[in-house]
């Protein structure tokens, strides 16, 4: 205990010095924690706008649907299977649709889509492509005419169409026949990916159905929604015991880049903690090589009066702990304060959006960083100290009484 | 009685191309209560050889038997317990933990050796008591003066109950008030506790209130002259 009291009074014997080392150790971390919680909120947003526009959590496919869209391959009593799977535990919402490739066609331009064949009700409650419509641009399937069409405005823009506009669906149906229908657009969405937009349509289930001449009770895919998305893989697996015949497949089967993404952010964040907790290391070594420098005198008569070497270095490390922790912890409160300001405000990076959306991301980010990222990074700053007062403390042991005692 | 037996002790540094013996076959008997100076001009090897009573550096040749202990041949880590449990040093540039009070510098030494709190509080209180700072117990060293940082280091030399104190040079950087307040204090003590002290120094002042002067030159022992019958008993 008197030496943790001594190494914690040791660290404000020079104030001007401590403080630099503090502050360079909180404006690392507070860069490297802020940056983190950046690339960590647009990964996140972007697996969350994945989940909620593109696969939900969980899906169902007939296993050869899945090669090249064959129309013919559907999962059959689908009504019966959306009722046994909204009464699972962990399941939130399910919805099936139907989904072909087709040529979308106006006077102006060709263009290649995949058709989504929707139940608006149930739709609604796993997807949010409906939240992605603003006021002025229509609406998702709100009115009761046939063969209405949701597309976005990139895919608009492209065709040249506008609300109210039509535009040629040509697909091949349930008879290997090639067939098509005009659509109204009545409602344009928008969302961060404007690839995605370009090449997704949206049309009621019945209509689609009725133009693919594809039998009652048949879809091409059921999408389930859970509470918890990280539930995932495991009710995945006891809907395969369940459902032997069809091809089950949780979020990170059906697009490995997400999954692949936030591992990758928790790699890089961490490559780039401990890049920047290393190069800390360097300048907490140089100041305690400063500290053993100055308090040579005084080490050789801790030493004289019968401290052992141990105590020496103990004393040594928590002082070098204790100062990179008084760091780590302002840097921390620091980086809570901005990441909680900026995760409410956001990061307006509209000036890019036209970049950003292309690949899948928003140009508006909200930062996130969970707890437990504050308490790895306490653990990393506690090491990056024990590390860095290694070789100081193996300096300071070296030390003979005598001739320390000797020096000015 | 003989706390400190030294058996024709030999210090030789090879540092120049000729080697230079900075102490050279010293032969002495240091017995429990003796208040004695070693004295004798700079480098005639006076503080070479308190290093090698302390156990602060070892002798080329010879012995230093402590107790009938020969510190000399005590490995290194030995050694450092040997001084904390049986030796109490008084530096002269008063060499206290600066971040420490006059009581936390006191206690520090009696923690390191596990003391008992209660125990370890009423020594240190009796201590600075007695060495007359009773009244600056949580005083931290740049608090107090030259005199009074010298006196708790006195207090903590005795923290330990030592079986002497090595004391070098301990008057170099006090006045002549602060000096005669030290010396009185640490007579008392060696005579309240019966503990060895041993001066290295220059100052008139300390030889005039040691029993016993040793006198070195050239790293050898040119007098040794004890001024009462306790010493020479």
């Amino acid at each position: 205990m008197m030496l943790i009291k001594i190494a914690w009074r040791n660290i404000w014997r020079s104030k001007l010095r401590s403080a630099v080392v503090i502050f360079a150790i909180a404006s690392g971390l507070v860069g490297g924690l802020f940056s983190s919680a950046w690339m960590k909120g647009m990964a996140n947003q972007r697996v969350k706008s994945t989940f909620e526009l593109e696969t939900a959590h969980i899906q169902f496919h007939n296993p050869d649907f899945i090669d090249n869209f064959d129309v013919k391959k559907t999962i059959v009593s689908s009504a019966e299977k959306l009722e046994e799977l909204s009464n699972i535990e962990g399941v939130k919402a399910v919805t099936g649709r139907l989904k072909t490739s087709a040529m979308a066609a106006t006077a102006n331009k060709n263009m290649g889509v995949t058709i989504f064949g929707v139940n608006p009700k149930t739709e609604k409650d796993v997807f949010g492509i409906y939240k992605k419509i603003d006021s002025v641009s229509g609406n998702f399937f709100n009115t009761k005419k046939k063969n209405s069409i949701v597309i976005s405005k990139a895919l608009a823009e492209e065709l040249k169409v506008r609300l109210k506009s039509k535009i040629v669906l040509t697909f091949q149906d349930y008879n290997g026949q090639i067939t098509g229908a005009a659509f109204k657009v009545i409602g344009l969405f928008k969302t961060d990916n404007s690839t995605w937009d370009k090449m997704h349509v949206f049309v009621e289930d019945d209509d689609l159905r009725r133009v693919l001449e594809l039998p009652e009770d048949q879809s091409h895919e059921i999408d389930i929604l859970l509470n918890d998305y990280a539930q995932a893989s495991i009710i995945s697996e006891q809907l395969e015991i369940k459902y032997p015949n069809i091809l089950i497949e949780d979020w990170s089967k059906i697009q490995p880049y997400t999954s692949f993404i936030t591992d990758y952010m928790d790699i890089m964040m961490g490559v780039f903690m401990l890049i920047i907790l290393g190069a800390l290391g360097f300048g907490i070594v140089n100041t305690m090589l400063m500290v053993i420098l100055e308090r040579t005198k005084e080490l050789g008569m801790l030493m004289a009066i019968g401290m052992t070497k141990k105590r020496v270095f103990e004393m040594i490390m928590f002082e070098t702990i204790l100062l990179a922790l008084v760091g780590a912890f302002i840097g921390e409160i620091l980086s809570m304060f901005l990441i909680n300001y900026f995760g409410k405000a956001g990061i307006d990076l509209s000036a890019w959006a036209d970049g950003m959306e292309s690949v899948g991301y928003s140009a508006l980010t909200y930062p996130a960083l969970e707890p437990y990222s504050y308490i790895q990074i306490t653990i990393m700053v506690l090491i990056t100290g024990i590390l860095a007062s290694i070789y100081p403390a193996i300096k300071a042991l070296k030390l003979n009484p005598a001739e320390a005692l000797r020096t000015v | 009685m003989s706390v400190i037996k030294i058996n024709n002790l030999t210090k030789t540094y090879h540092e120049t191309e000729v080697p230079v013996h900075a102490v050279n076959g010293i032969s002495l008997d240091f017995k429990k209560g003796e208040f004695a100076a070693i004295v004798g001009p700079s480098g005639c090897g006076k503080t070479t050889l308190m290093n090698m009573i302390g156990g602060l550096d070892k002798p080329t040749s010879g012995e230093v038997e402590v107790s009938e202990i020969d510190i000399s041949q005590l490995s290194s880590s030995k050694l450092i317990d040997f001084r904390l449990r049986n030796i109490g040093f008084v530096f002269q540039a008063y060499n206290l933990i600066p971040v420490l009070t006059a009581k936390e510098n006191v206690e520090f030494i009696m923690q390191l050796q596990n003391w008992d709190k209660k125990e370890m509080n009423d020594r240190t209180i009796n201590l600075l008591e007695s060495v007359g700072l009773g009244g600056k117990i949580n005083s931290r060293p740049n608090q107090m003066s030259g005199g009074e940082q010298q006196r708790v280091a006195v207090a903590r030399a005795l923290a330990s109950k030592p079986q002497f104190v090595l004391a070098d040079e301990p008057t170099a950087n006090l006045d002549s008030h602060a000096t005669s307040q030290l010396l009185d204090i640490m007579k008392k003590l060696n005579e309240d506790e019966n503990i060895t002290f041993i001066f290295s120094t220059h100052d008139q002042r300390v030889i005039d209130k040691a029993l016993r002067v040793i006198t070195l030159e050239d790293g050898k022992v040119i007098s040794d002259e004890a001024k009462s019958k306790k010493v020479k008993d």
